[in-house]
């Protein structure tokens, strides 16, 4: 394999990489704008450029390539390339360029919502010039609309392409094109085919500058005020990694995060932008009891008393609604307070779509069917004819939320049993049908472990603090089964995690330590 | 942008044998994106939307790509144009030359700026980059002919020729 001597380092990389790619590998930073690992190359933004031994001229390291060079050829006999990303050529080249991109710039990066995490603020910093020779005025561009949750800033815009490159590679829909040429160039949209693909939201991400922003996320806030916190979507079956970017209790907006077995770079607007329909429920904090006059308070202790004693005088018909919107935790613990007696409520479908680039969005709007299916194994599809079959006298449902529409066939069923306990977050469909009410986690709440469709394990991070007087997903039925079975309590989602694996040897060796923020494929059968 | 909210009407080339003839010229038919474009100009003066949407289809791409190609032109026009089209040439040697002066004259004479066309139709007025002739600089292109080393006065007299 060619030999590649970068600096003062050597690395060994695999013929027909680029500097750039053999850099960044080995934690050699060149600054790059156009540069984007999941786009084609066009080595348009010219910032990248290094010294190469025996080339004329400086090249652009996203699109010089390492090959195999003929022994007698070899440089100081060993390299196939040396590179050089410190000389002194190479450090005026990148001010020069700075300064080039840097003409027409606003220089208003107290009011940009990139700011802090601009490559064009970062890098000037580090390799520009603290001026500019450009005494002419500078050229002024109203920002446009380029789909309804899009706006352009074109003053920032360096033309790097990415967003044009990502339209037509990745979500396939072509909607940008850069207009005109030279001076005159500019990112622009047909008016009667604006960039509202369910892809658009990433062209915000991706923009290396504060050119294009999303309508969501703008002027709400300082990106260094956020907490980010690594989680995972529970918009479908997918589950696109993801930063949770958060202040006090509050969300404001969420971004892919890199995982290349599962979303590689992007999400989808459903998932981005989905968190806004938890902002406005009536979060339920306390549980409640159903008494004559409709729902009461009622405290934690009374309501997991009532729950044993009617579970004591149920015998043997129990039995169990297990979510695909929870996690494997919470239907792990329930399974084992109803004796694995589990059904679940249909499906929440929509449809799937696959983009050219083989990213996807399910057609399953829950995060975590295969994970229920895995710990609640004798799981009832049909359950509301079993329950004409079976005499059940105590339900727990795990609620799945306020995406659920609960229809007349289910409502019937739930009246005819004598005692409904549903676990949720809101006074929902599911909820209204119940004797008792335990107040749960909302998803963003929410800690422990969701399967994939493709059999992934990812680590479910919570991003907000539980609110109220509400418990963890997994300690509710925990504690109503420990309390009836007469045995000690477990203490936390780890040891639930512990216990799981003790049932189910597909998630035996599975940790959050080792699931860490890529996840694990369950027992290598997941395609890796 | 294309053609400013005008009615969408729809186009068709005149003959579907010449568009024919072009495709088969080439590997792929995205490669016959510009000589369709050409053609279509030529039978219909300039590049509507209706236009972009009949060439995308036929060399099976969407509009916007065929609009960057469009737009990436100075020959192909997206708006009616008049019947001549003076193509001032404003880069560096046209410039020194006195390619503003021109650009001003035509200005002052028919009351046209640049990217304007007279309201009897005679004439479109555009600045262009760089026509590649700076030796013989200022140089005006005037439809398709080129006029070089003009001066003022020849420069008057050109218009005039121009019905």
């Amino acid at each position: 394999m060619p030999i590649v001597k970068i600096d003062d380092t050597d690395f060994t990389v695999e013929k027909g990489t680029s500097v750039l790619q053999a850099a960044l590998a080995n934690d050699i930073e060149i600054p790059h704008y156009c540069y984007h690992p999941a786009l084609e190359i066009v080595g348009s933004c010219r910032m990248c450029l290094v010294k190469v031994e025996g080339m004329p001229k400086l090249q652009v390291s996203c699109n010089t390539f390492v090959g195999d060079v003929p022994s007698d050829k070899k440089i100081d006999g060993k390299y196939d390339m040396v590179v050089s990303t410190q000389d002194e050529l190479v450090q005026q080249e990148q001010k020069n360029m700075l300064e080039f991109l840097l003409l027409n710039h606003p220089l208003d990066c107290p009011v940009c919502d990139q700011a802090g995490e601009c490559d064009l603020q970062d890098y000037a910093f580090k390799y520009g010039n603290a001026h500019s020779r450009f005494e002419e005025d500078k050229r002024v561009r109203p920002n446009e609309y380029l789909g309804s949750q899009i706006v352009i800033n074109h003053n920032r815009c360096i033309l790097c392409s990415r967003c044009v490159r990502f339209t037509r590679e990745i979500s396939g829909s072509s909607e940008l094109f850069v207009e005109a040429r030279g001076y005159n160039s500019k990112i622009s949209v047909l008016e009667e085919k604006p960039l509202d693909n369910l892809l658009a939201g990433n062209v915000a991400d991706i923009c290396p500058v504060g050119a294009l922003l999303s309508t969501d996320y703008i002027h709400k806030n300082r990106i260094w005020n956020l907490d980010k916190q690594p989680s995972i979507c529970q918009d479908c079956s997918v589950g696109c990694n993801v930063d949770v970017f958060h202040q006090k209790d509050q969300i404001l907006r969420l971004t892919p995060r890199e995982n290349h077995s599962v979303n590689k770079f992007f999400m989808c607007d459903k998932g981005r932008y989905g968190f806004h329909r938890f902002e406005e429920i009536e979060r339920l904090t306390v549980p409640m009891i159903m008494s004559e006059g409709g729902f009461i308070e009622t405290t934690w202790d009374e309501a997991i008393e009532k729950t044993v004693d009617e579970l004591n005088g149920a015998g043997k018909g129990i039995a169990g609604i297990a979510s695909p919107f929870h996690t494997n935790e919470a239907n792990f613990m329930l399974g084992r307070l109803v004796n694995g007696n589990v059904g679940t409520l249909p499906p929440i479908t929509s449809e799937e779509i696959n983009y050219p680039s083989g990213f996807r969005i399910s057609g399953d709007r829950s995060p975590n069917r295969h994970g229920m299916n895995d710990v609640c194994p004798s799981i009832v599809d049909d359950f509301a004819s079993a329950v004409e079959r079976k005499d059940i006298r105590f339900l727990y449902l795990l609620d799945d939320g306020i995406d659920r529409e609960l229809n007349e066939l289910w409502k019937g069923m739930l009246e005819k049993i004598d005692f409904v306990v549903v676990q949720s977050y809101a006074m929902t469909d599911v909820s209204k049908c119940a004797d008792i009410v335990l107040p749960g986690q909302a998803p963003f709440e929410r800690e422990g472990t969701i399967t994939n469709d493709m059999g992934r394990v990812q680590w479910l991070r919570p991003s907000v603090t539980t609110k109220g007087e509400s418990r963890p997903d997994w300690e509710i039925p925990m504690l109503i089964q420990s309390k009836h079975a007469g045995v000690e309590g477990l203490t936390d989602v780890s040891s639930v995690m512990n216990e799981m694996g003790k049932d189910f040897a597909a998630y035996s060796d599975i940790t959050f330590f080792r699931l860490g923020d890529q996840g694990l494929p369950l027992n290598g059968k997941a395609e890796e | 942008m294309s053609n400013n909210g005008a009615p969408k009407q729809s186009f068709s080339f005149a003959d579907p044998d010449k568009v024919q003839n072009i495709l088969s010229q080439y590997p792929d038919k995205q490669s016959a994106l510009l000589p369709l474009l050409h053609l279509a100009q030529s039978e219909e003066g300039y590049i509507s939307s209706a236009v972009i949407d009949t060439i995308s289809e036929i060399v099976d791409c969407h509009q916007a790509l065929v609009m960057d190609c469009v737009s990436f032109y100075t020959m192909l026009y997206t708006k009616p144009h008049g019947r001549h089209i003076i193509q001032v040439c404003q880069t560096l040697s046209c410039s020194l030359n006195g390619a503003d002066g021109l650009v001003d004259h035509v200005t002052a004479k028919c009351g046209i700026k640049p990217g304007e066309t007279t309201d009897d139709n005679r004439f479109t007025l555009m600045k262009v980059e760089c026509l590649g002739s700076c030796g013989t600089a200022p140089v005006v292109q005037v439809n398709n002919d080129y006029h070089e080393s003009l001066t003022l006065e020849e420069f008057e007299k050109l218009l005039e020729s121009l019905k």
